[in-house]
């Protein structure tokens, strides 16, 4: 080829190529994905002109700019261009309209979308937003995972519209996750477990073999995890705890108590029931389940140890979340011996209950044992700093290249993965780990999974962070503190968000709500406020003085200010019509779910004693807003004017007949 | 007359290009030796140096790979913060939202290896056909020293996308830097800004990659250049030299004849 | 009476300018002719220059059309790559890292390197050109297998095999080209010195790059 043939040659392809290489650009994914998005708006909208502006939406890169949120830049929309769009909703991804939820698609300016999702936000190109890509920063959270978006800001246990975030955090509390492992904000966390001082007075060495070697096998109920303890371990284990000595006082109790007559146990049998033990306990699988199973309770421990506990479950365990039965003496030995005669395994060996003669080599190894398996991590108080485990700071962040996959090849190389393999199975990573395997099913260990994935390595700034406003939770010290603690009145009624969820009446306002005279009644013998619920409060047996000391704290101190004592003050007369109250009861229809007299609906708790149970202040702001203090209630909100809530206040506070307590 | 000629005929034009249209060996001279940039040629060449085998053009290889390095250079640096972690995340922008961006930044890599290929097979050339022959010693030695600033050149740039790549890629240098007997440690230090590698050391190699070493790296080409002009022009295949030794030329090159040769008067 | 015509007998052209050539009756004059052909710069030399950066250009912008510049996750001094690799350029000095002390292998062998090549223009024996084999002598054979031997046990010391390996077959190839008439005997020692040390640059790059996994261990490209 000539040199001039060559140059023009040369010099076309080159301007070809220069010409040419915008293309690199021009061919990106996302620009075909809006002209794309283009034509399904078109193809969707609702008029021509609407029609129109889809079709002339200029190509080019959406983003959401957070400057505060870490100076996020969220580049999703750029390829998600319907998620706000509610046109869009149905339309086939990625144009899809976001599903609505509490914060979508009203708060996208706000939070961005890398927030709840994770993900990387700058990116533009499928592959590395979802981060798929091995050296991702920020995988996307999968679906099933979603709500470990929500906890990254909302940092309360219960997260609203977050159930399996709600149940995993949960979950960790009460399977004692943090008593190993540190979370920030569970930094004082303490197990629940027992101290373990009283076991030789409690139970027999087989039995206790048999707990240890699988606890979940023993008592569904149990939240201590299977260690998967060899024979020697458990031996050794056994005989540490049987040499260790509970305090004095406590082995007089259990004497004594073992060597009190036996019961009535048919009387025994129905003080069981009236005392709703399984309020908390569960027996032969019925009843709540927060406290151990008690169907074979007579061959798990012995009768002086049962009837001394009962009496005082305080002594043995200043933690148990048992509340103090103000039982007499023989309604114990009753209720022992209903256990003795119904409540045992009839398939376990005579001497299930027989103590161990401690062997004190054994006995040493097992203290050695108690340590360096983990025990102590729930069984005794363990300071910040010392936790067995290792703490997961962070861990929601950790990539999936700085984690140890060990022996686990099968595994997908993803955080979740890991995480939900570690839950099930922890020691199949490598030899030498220590931590127990817990029985989850897999819907817990989603919602663990979720729980933890919502740790973040850094706190969202302030202004996002979203913790549960903690009203009034306070306990007071002194003789009301000794009487809550006592009849452990948090371990099933919330104050303020915290305490049990067994109850569902909080008592956070509780003494704004009732009346004191009442209340005094109700707690010497509690009833069924609401029948259609099968749980009632059990009967503590609670004295009518410290009855009445209680009643008068709750009216004094869990009070909202809000609530008028008098709400027909500085109110014309005419609000206080009792028949047109009845009126608009019967217009509202409140008779669909309320009972009055012998008639009504069965849904809410009967209206026949308001006058005796309820505060008129309460019941007026009640009618105000039935969600005032609750988001779930189901008494409808109907926008009345606060004249119609008088005249109905003023109907119901003539009720006065009072249901008969039921036993 | 065609616009063309009009337009080359105004005074604006005339004053601006000085050489005249047609195409007689003074225009074509006048092209050459008016020009800043071209005048570094002789305004005659030696054929045979035209061919491909001649050099294989490296050098001119070399030269266009850094041209194309600057331009890019220039470029990148509008959309690079050399601060961590800006600096990466300026690289992910650059590929996810700058237009080309990832073109852009291609081309600089690819051009960055092409330019260190280019240079070590341009030594190698030079070598094979023994062109560092006096009276070319000391731009071999000018050479060099460019093939060392190139690689450093290679070398300050690799870490500025400060990923993994980069950063561990510098720390293993700059560790063996500092095995070097009295002075490692202080070299290490100077480098890095620092003792380990961090935005001191971003910032020192980034100033050394965008100022201190282009700069060093024209002056040498300058040198280089201007050398090559001054020994005679590109030396080829020693074949050719042989030749003409053989034949009693007592130099390997020789002025250009057409130029005249000062003369002496008798003594 | 005129000074005499000084002969001066001399092949400087700058000395002595004008020339008068003897010829003797027996002698036939040969006119020497100028091989050089000049042609103007522009347009040859330039059009020239023009495609190159052309084709440059071209060839650079398809590439990087196709093939992207890698881009790993953020640095971060706390998670080490294994391995980490400096640039490909360095791979050779890394690779020598395995079997030499960092003083070796980092410093004192490179600036060798650079000190040997600056110093190549200024070196008696490659200004000489005269191929290896040419003038026959008795000392280099020895002298040669000498050295080789003395580089093969040195790097086979430190257990350098890809040093050792290329060097043996030069080696070979070194004295294989003593009975070679046609291109081989031909290269001088200059040459075959650069040479080996281009391969052996090469070797050491290669495996660095493609033949070195995690630990700095050996694995296979293709695993």
């Amino acid at each position: 080829m000539s040199l001039q043939r060559l140059f023009a040659v040369s010099s076309v392809v080159f301007l070809a190529v220069l010409a040419f290489t915008p293309a690199k650009n021009a061919l990106r994914p996302y620009r075909s994905i809006q002209r794309e998005f283009r034509r399904v708006g078109a193809a969707r909208a609702p008029s021509a002109k609407a029609a129109q502006q889809y079709a002339a939406r200029p190509i080019a890169i959406q983003q959401i700019w957070l400057p505060d949120l870490d100076n996020r830049v969220d580049r999703c929309t750029t390829c998600h261009l319907g998620a706000a769009d509610a046109a869009m909703a149905g339309a086939p991804e990625p144009f899809r309209m976001h599903p609505p939820t509490f914060h979508t698609p009203r708060d996208f300016a706000r939070f961005g979308c890398t927030s709840c999702h994770a993900g990387e936000g700058l990116a533009t190109d499928r592959a590395d937003a979802h981060g798929t890509s091995p050296d991702s920063t920020s995988p996307i959270l999968p679906a099933s995972f979603m709500e470990a978006g929500c906890g990254r800001c909302h940092a309360g246990d219960s997260v609203a519209d977050a159930p399996s975030l709600s149940r995993g955090r949960t979950l960790m509390e009460t399977s004692n996750c943090h008593a190993c492992h540190a979370v920030r904000g569970h930094e004082d966390f303490r197990a629940d477990a027992p101290p373990l001082d009283t076991i030789a007075l409690k139970t027999g060495g087989e039995w206790l073999r048999r707990w240890l070697a699988n606890p979940k096998a023993v008592d569904a109920n149990a939240t201590m995890p299977n260690f998967q303890l060899g024979r020697d371990d458990l031996a050794a284990l056994s005989h540490y705890l049987f040499s260790r000595e509970a305090a004095p006082e406590l082995q007089r109790a259990v004497a004594a108590a073992a060597a009190e007559p036996a019961g009535d146990k048919v009387r025994g049998k129905t003080l069981f029931a009236a005392s709703r033990c399984i309020s908390c306990h569960t027996v032969d699988g019925k009843g709540n389940g927060s406290a151990p199973e008690l169907g074979k309770i007579a061959s798990r421990a012995t009768r002086g140890w049962l009837i001394a506990f009962i009496r005082d479950p305080h002594a043995f365990n200043p933690r148990t979340r048992m509340p103090q039965y103000s039982f007499a003496d023989a309604d114990v030995r009753d209720v022992v011996a209903y256990f003795e005669d119904e409540l045992r395994d009839f398939d376990a060996p005579a001497n299930i209950l027989e103590p161990l003669r401690v062997n004190q080599t054994l006995a040493e190894k097992g203290a050695t044992l108690f340590r360096s398996a983990g025990c102590f991590a729930c069984h005794t108080e363990v300071k910040e700093g010392e936790r067995f485990g290792p703490d997961l700071y962070g861990i929601g962040d950790r990539k999936a290249t700085s984690l140890d996959f060990g022996r686990r090849a099968d595994l997908q190389r993803t955080l979740p993965a890991w995480l939900a393999a570690k839950i099930t199975a922890p020691r199949s990573f490598a030899d030498g780990l220590k931590m127990p395997t817990f029985a989850f099913d897999d819907e817990q260990k989603r919602d663990i999974v979720t729980a933890l994935l919502a740790i973040p390595a850094a706190p969202v700034p302030a202004a996002y962070r979203s913790a549960p406003p903690v009203q009034a939770s306070i306990v007071p010290a002194g003789p009301i503190g000794e009487l809550v603690s006592r009849y452990r009145c948090l371990s099933c009624h919330q104050i303020g968000g915290r305490g049990g969820d067994i109850s569902t009446a909080p008592l956070t306002i509780e003494g704004s709500k009732v009346n004191r005279d009442w209340l005094v009644k109700y707690l010497g013998v509690p009833y069924s406020i609401r029948p259609i619920l099968p749980e009632r409060m059990p009967i503590l047996k609670i004295p009518k003085d410290d009855a009445a000391r209680l009643a008068d704290a709750i009216e004094m101190l869990y009070v909202d200010p809000n609530v008028p004592t008098d709400p027909f003050a500085a109110r014309p007369a005419s609000d206080r019509d009792a028949a047109e109250g009845e009126r608009l009861y019967t217009t509202f229809g409140c008779r669909a779910c309320h009972i009055i007299g012998k008639s009504g609906g069965y849904y809410g708790p009967p209206l026949s004693d308001t006058h005796t149970r309820l505060k008129t202040g309460w019941v007026f702001r009640f009618l105000q807003n039935p969600q005032r203090w609750r988001a779930d209630v189901r008494c409808p909100n109907y926008g009345m004017t606060d004249t119609d809530a008088l005249r109905i206040t003023a109907y119901l506070d003539t009720l006065v007949e009072r249901k008969e307590a039921a036993q | 007359m065609t616009a063309f000629e009009w337009a080359r005929n105004t005074s604006v034009y005339r004053s601006i290009i000085r050489h005249g249209v047609l195409p007689t060996n003074r225009n074509r001279s006048l092209i050459i030796f008016e020009n800043l940039f071209l005048h570094v040629h002789p305004v005659k060449v030696r054929e045979r140096s035209l061919r491909f085998t001649h050099t294989y053009w490296l050098g001119g290889i070399t030269l266009a790979s850094t041209l194309i390095l600057v331009a890019t250079g220039v470029l990148l640096m509008f959309y690079y913060h050399p601060s961590v972690p800006q600096a990466y995340r300026d690289m992910k922008e650059l590929q996810y939202v700058v237009d080309d961006g990832v073109f852009l930044r291609n081309l600089h890599r690819w051009a960055a290896h092409l330019m260190v290929i280019a240079a070590f097979l341009h030594l190698l050339r030079v070598f094979y056909h023994r062109a560092y022959r006096p009276p070319r010693q000391f731009n071999w030695v000018v050479g060099v020293v460019l093939l060392i600033v190139t690689l450093l050149l290679s070398y300050t740039g690799y870490l500025l996308p400060w990923d993994q790549l980069a950063f561990w890629g510098v720390s293993v240098g700059t560790n063996m830097a500092r095995e070097a007997p009295l002075i490692g440690e202080r070299m290490r230090f100077f480098l890095l800004g620092g003792n380990v590698v961090s935005e001191n050391a971003l910032l020192r190699f980034y100033v050394l990659h965008c100022v201190v070493l282009p700069v060093a790296l024209l002056l040498l080409v300058s040198v280089h250049i201007w050398r090559v002009r001054k020994d005679g022009g590109v030396q080829g295949p020693p074949e050719e030299g042989a030749r003409r030794r053989a034949q009693g030329a007592d130099r390997d090159v020789a002025e250009t004849p057409s130029a005249p040769r000062p003369l002496r008067p008798a003594p | 009476m005129t000074t005499p015509l000084e002969i001066i007998d001399s092949n400087d052209p700058v000395a002595v300018p004008w020339r008068v050539a003897l010829v003797r009756p027996d002698s036939r004059p040969e006119v020497r002719e100028s091989e050089e052909r000049y042609v103007m710069t522009f347009p040859h030399l330039i059009v020239r220059e023009i495609i190159l950066f052309q084709l440059v250009v071209i060839g650079l912008s398809l590439a990087a059309i196709l093939f992207d510049a890698p881009l790993e996750s953020i640095a971060n001094p706390l998670e080490t790559p294994n391995p980490a690799k400096a640039p490909w350029y360095f791979l050779g000095l890394q690779e020598l890292l395995h079997y030499f002390p960092p003083v070796v292998a980092g410093v004192l062998l490179p600036a060798l390197v650079v000190i040997a090549l600056v110093v190549i223009p200024y070196a008696r024996i490659n200004l000489e050109s005269a191929p290896l084999w040419a003038t026959p002598s008795r000392w280099k054979t020895p002298a040669l297998a000498a050295t080789l031997l003395a580089l093969l046990a040195l790097f086979g010391i430190f257990g350098c095999w890809p040093i050792v390996i290329p060097t043996a077959i030069l080696g070979v190839a070194v004295f294989a080209a003593r009975f070679e008439t046609r291109f081989l005997s031909r290269i001088t020692l200059p040459e075959w010195i650069m040479t080996w040390f281009v391969v052996i640059a090469v070797v050491l790059t290669v495996i660095g790059t493609f033949f070195r996994g995690p630990g700095w261990s050996w694995v296979w490209p293709w695993e």
